[in-house]
C-alpha cells in the first residue's frame, strides 16, 4: 500500500517516466545499430562464403569430365570442402554428417531458378548453418545457359558470426544499462528542480490556512510553478485586505455600542431618579395614574439592565474584561446568590461537597443567577443547582421541570437576542444573560453547555478547571472608551 | 509500464541474433562444363564454321588454340593459319585476353585471325567469362596497331 502510494509521488512519476523514456530510447537505437550491423555481419559472411564456393567450383569445372563419373563428382566435392554433397542424375557424392540439413525448399529452388541460393536455418540444437545450392550450368560458345545436371549443396557454419553478433548485442545492452543511472540521476534533478517551489507553496497555503496572512512566497522563474506562485499570493494579498476591512468594521461595531450603552448610563441614572420621586409621588395618585408610573419604573429598570448588559458584553469583545480571583467557597456563593435574588425558596441546591475554589466571585454570580433565572423563566418547576467537585474540576449544573430544550435550541441558545419562542418576544430579560454567562465561563478557561435532563428538563453544565493556572485573564488595555468596572 | 519496458528490451535482444530464412539468391551458377571444346575453322564458301572435339571438358584457351593450330584433320574444313608450333601463351587482364601467338601475321589471313578469336572467346564464354571481353593478337612480327586491336569474334558478336 506504502510502496502504491509511493508510486503515485511526483518525484517517482517523473523517475518512471524519464528511466522508461530513456530506456525505450536508448534500447531502441542501441537495437538499430545492433541490428543493421548483424544484419551486414550475416550478409557479408554468406556472400564470401557462397562466392568462395562458386570460385573453387569455378577452377575445376573446365577440367572436369562432363558427363561426369563418380571420381569427376568426388573430385568437385573435395575441392569444395567438408559437408558437401555434389549430384548428377543417379550419382551422388557426400561428405560430412551436416549435409542432411539441405532443406527441399532449397532444392526446389535451385532447380528453379537455375543459379545460386543460399538458406539460413537454425538446427535443432540451436546453431545456425547457412546453406549454399547451385547447379552447374553448360554454357555455350554463343553465351546461351542449359543445365548440366550437376548440383552441389554445401553447409557452412554461421556460429561465429552468431558469437560476433551476440557481442554486439551484449556490448549494446551494456550500453542501455549504463544510460540508467545516469537517467535516474537527471530525473531525481528535474525532478527536485519541479519539487522545491511546489513544496515551498504548499507551506505557504498551509501557513495562509493557519490564519497567518502575511505568508508568501517569492516566485522564482517563469514558468508554470511561478505563475501560480504570483496567483497564490495576489490571493492572499486580497484574502488579507477583506480581512483587515472586516476586522476594522467589527471593533467601530463594538466600539459602537459600547459608545452608546455609556451615553446612555448617565440620562438613565437620571431617569432612574425621577421614577423614583414619581413613585414615592404617586403612592397618592389614582390609580390610572400610579399604573402607568408603574410601568414607567419597571421599563426603566430593564432598560438599566439592558445597558449593563450591553457594556458588559462590550467589554468582553473588547477583551478588556478581568478576573479578579480570590478563594471563594462555592457552595455558599451560590446559597448567597439565589437568597440575594429571593430565589432561596424556589430552587432546590444539592451540593454534597463544599469545594473552595479560586476564582471571580461576581462573574461567577453572574453565571448562577443567569443560569437559575432563565431556568425560573422559560422552564418550569422544580429547579435543581447541583455543585459538585473533583480535584481538577467544579461543576454547576441548572435543571428545570419543563419541555427541555429542542435541538436546534440548544445549539443557539447562547447566541445574543436569541428568542426560543418568537411569541413571547418581551421577556423580562435582556437576551443577553445567557451569552454572557458562557463569556464569563470561558474567561475561567471553562465551559457552559446546554442540554436535557434525563428526565426530561433544561440542563445548564458548567464546568471550570479548579486550577486556574498563573496566567491571569486577558487583559489587553482598553483601546477606547474605558469602561470602569461597575457594581 | 516498467514491465512493458522490460518486454520491450527482451523482444529487442531476441531479435539480433542469426535469423532462419527463405531461400534467397546468391548470385550466378558456375558454368565451365562441357563436353567437347569448339574450334572455328573454314568451310568450302569461306565461311567460319564451329567444330566440336569430343574432349569430354571444356579445358583451356590455350589447350584449345594448340589443337586449332594442329589443323582440322581430314574434315571438309580448312585452315587459313599456316602450320607452326602449337605454342601459345594467354595473359587475362581486366579488359582483354592477350594472346601471343607462333605467327607472324603474314601467316595469318583475315580469316584466320576470326578463327583464333573465336576459338579463344568461346571458350573463355563457356568458362563463365563475359562475352563483352576482346581478344588482343600479339604476333611475332605485325605493326603496332594490327598488336594493339582489340579484336572481337565475328560469329557472337
Amino acid at each position: 500500500m506504502t510502496g502504491r502510494r509511493w508510486l503515485r509521488g511526483l518525484r517517482a512519476r517523473l523517475l518512471v517516466a524519464f528511466l522508461t523514456v530513456t530506456v525505450l530510447g536508448a534500447a531502441a537505437a542501441a537495437w538499430a545499430s545492433a541490428r543493421s550491423a548483424s544484419t551486414a555481419l550475416v550478409d557479408g559472411e554468406q556472400r564470401r562464403i557462397s562466392e568462395t564456393i562458386v570460385g573453387q567450383v569455378r577452377t575445376v569445372t573446365p577440367q572436369l569430365a562432363y558427363p561426369p563419373d563418380r571420381p569427376a563428382l568426388d573430385r568437385l566435392r573435395t575441392v569444395v570442402g567438408e559437408d558437401t554433397v555434389v549430384g548428377y542424375r543417379g550419382l551422388r557424392s557426400a561428405d560430412g554428417a551436416e549435409t542432411r540439413l539441405v532443406t527441399p525448399a532449397l532444392r526446389s529452388a535451385v532447380r528453379a531458378r537455375g543459379r545460386t541460393v543460399t538458406q539460413r536455418i537454425t538446427a535443432a540444437d540451436g546453431r545456425p548453418w547457412l546453406l549454399v545450392g547451385m547447379p552447374i550450368v553448360r554454357t555455350a560458345p554463343n553465351g546461351a545457359r542449359t543445365p548440366s545436371g550437376i548440383e552441389l549443396y554445401a553447409v557452412r557454419s554461421l556460429g561465429g558470426v552468431e558469437v560476433q553478433i551476440d557481442d554486439l548485442s551484449r556490448s549494446a545492452a551494456r550500453t542501455v544499462a549504463l544510460t540508467l543511472p545516469l537517467a535516474a540521476l537527471l530525473a531525481l534533478v528535474a525532478a527536485r528542480s519541479v519539487l522545491r517551489p511546489v513544496r515551498e507553496l504548499r507551506d505557504t497555503a498551509r501557513r495562509l490556512a493557519d490564519g497567518d496572512l502575511d505568508a508568501r512566497t517569492s516566485p522564482g522563474g517563469a514558468d508554470e510553478v511561478a505563475q501560480l506562485t504570483v496567483t497564490i499570493n495576489e490571493m492572499a494579498d486580497a484574502i488579507q485586505t477583506s480581512m483587515t476591512e472586516m476586522q476594522r468594521m467589527q471593533a467601530d461595531a463594538e466600539r459602537f455600542v459600547a459608545d452608546v450603552s455609556h451615553e446612555l448610563r448617565t440620562p438613565l441614572s437620571t431617569l432612574t431618579a425621577v421614577t423614583s420621586v414619581l413613585a414615592i409621588a404617586a403612592d397618592g395618585a389614582d390609580p390610572d395614574a400610579r399604573e402607568a408610573v408603574e410601568l414607567a419604573i419597571a421599563e426603566t429598570d430593564r432598560l438599566v439592565r439592558l445597558v449593563e448588559d450591553l457594556i458588559e458584553v462590550s467589554r468582553f469583545d473588547a477583551g478588556t474584561a478581568v478576573r479578579r480571583e480570590e478563594p471563594v467557597d462555592v457552595v455558599a456563593a451560590v446559597r448567597d446568590c439565589l437568597g440575594a435574588r429571593g430565589w432561596a425558596d424556589q430552587v432546590d441546591l444539592v451540593a454534597p461537597d463544599a469545594p473552595v475554589v479560586r476564582l471571580d466571585r461576581r462573574r461567577l454570580d453572574v453565571i448562577v443567577a443567569n443560569l437559575v433565572g432563565n431556568a425560573l423563566r422559560h422552564g418550569g418547576p422544580p429547579v435543581r443547582v447541583e455543585v459538585t467537585a473533583t480535584p481538577q474540576e467544579l461543576q454547576i449544573a441548572v435543571t428545570d421541570g419543563g419541555p427541555g430544550l429542542p435541538a436546534d435550541v440548544a445549539e443557539r441558545v447562547f447566541d445574543r437576542f436569541y428568542k426560543a419562542d418568537a411569541a413571547r418576544a418581551r421577556t423580562p430579560g435582556s437576551g443577553l444573560g445567557l451569552s454572557i454567562a458562557r463569556e464569563n465561563a470561558r474567561l475561567h478557561r471553562g465551559e457552559l453547555t446546554a442540554g436535557n435532563a434525563a428526565g426530561g428538563g433544561a440542563r445548564f453544565v458548567l464546568r471550570l478547571p479548579r486550577d486556574q493556572g498563573s496566567e491571569a485573564a486577558p487583559c489587553t488595555p482598553p483601546t477606547s472608551s474605558p469602561a470602569p468596572e461597575d457594581r | 509500464m516498467r514491465r512493458v519496458g522490460l518486454v520491450v528490451l527482451c523482444l529487442l535482444l531476441a531479435g539480433c541474433g542469426v535469423q532462419p530464412s527463405a531461400p534467397q539468391d546468391a548470385g550466378d551458377a558456375p558454368t565451365g562444363v562441357a563436353r567437347g571444346i569448339t574450334l572455328y575453322f573454314v568451310d568450302s564458301r569461306g565461311a567460319l564454321r564451329p567444330d566440336v572435339r569430343p574432349t569430354g571438358r571444356l579445358g583451356t584457351i590455350s589447350e584449345a588454340l594448340a589443337l586449332l593450330l594442329t589443323g582440322p584433320g581430314d574434315s571438309s574444313l580448312h585452315t587459313e593459319i599456316a602450320a607452326s608450333t602449337t605454342q601459345v601463351g594467354t595473359v587475362t587482364t581486366a579488359r582483354a585476353i592477350q594472346l601471343r601467338v607462333p605467327l607472324s601475321i603474314r601467316e595469318v589471313t583475315p580469316k584466320g585471325i576470326d578463327q583464333i578469336v573465336c576459338t579463344a572467346l568461346g571458350v573463355h564464354v563457356q568458362g563463365g567469362g563475359s562475352r563483352r571481353t576482346r581478344i588482343q593478337l600479339l604476333f611475332t612480327t605485325a605493326p603496332a596497331s594490327a598488336s594493339a586491336m582489340l579484336r572481337t569474334c565475328p560469329l557472337t558478336d
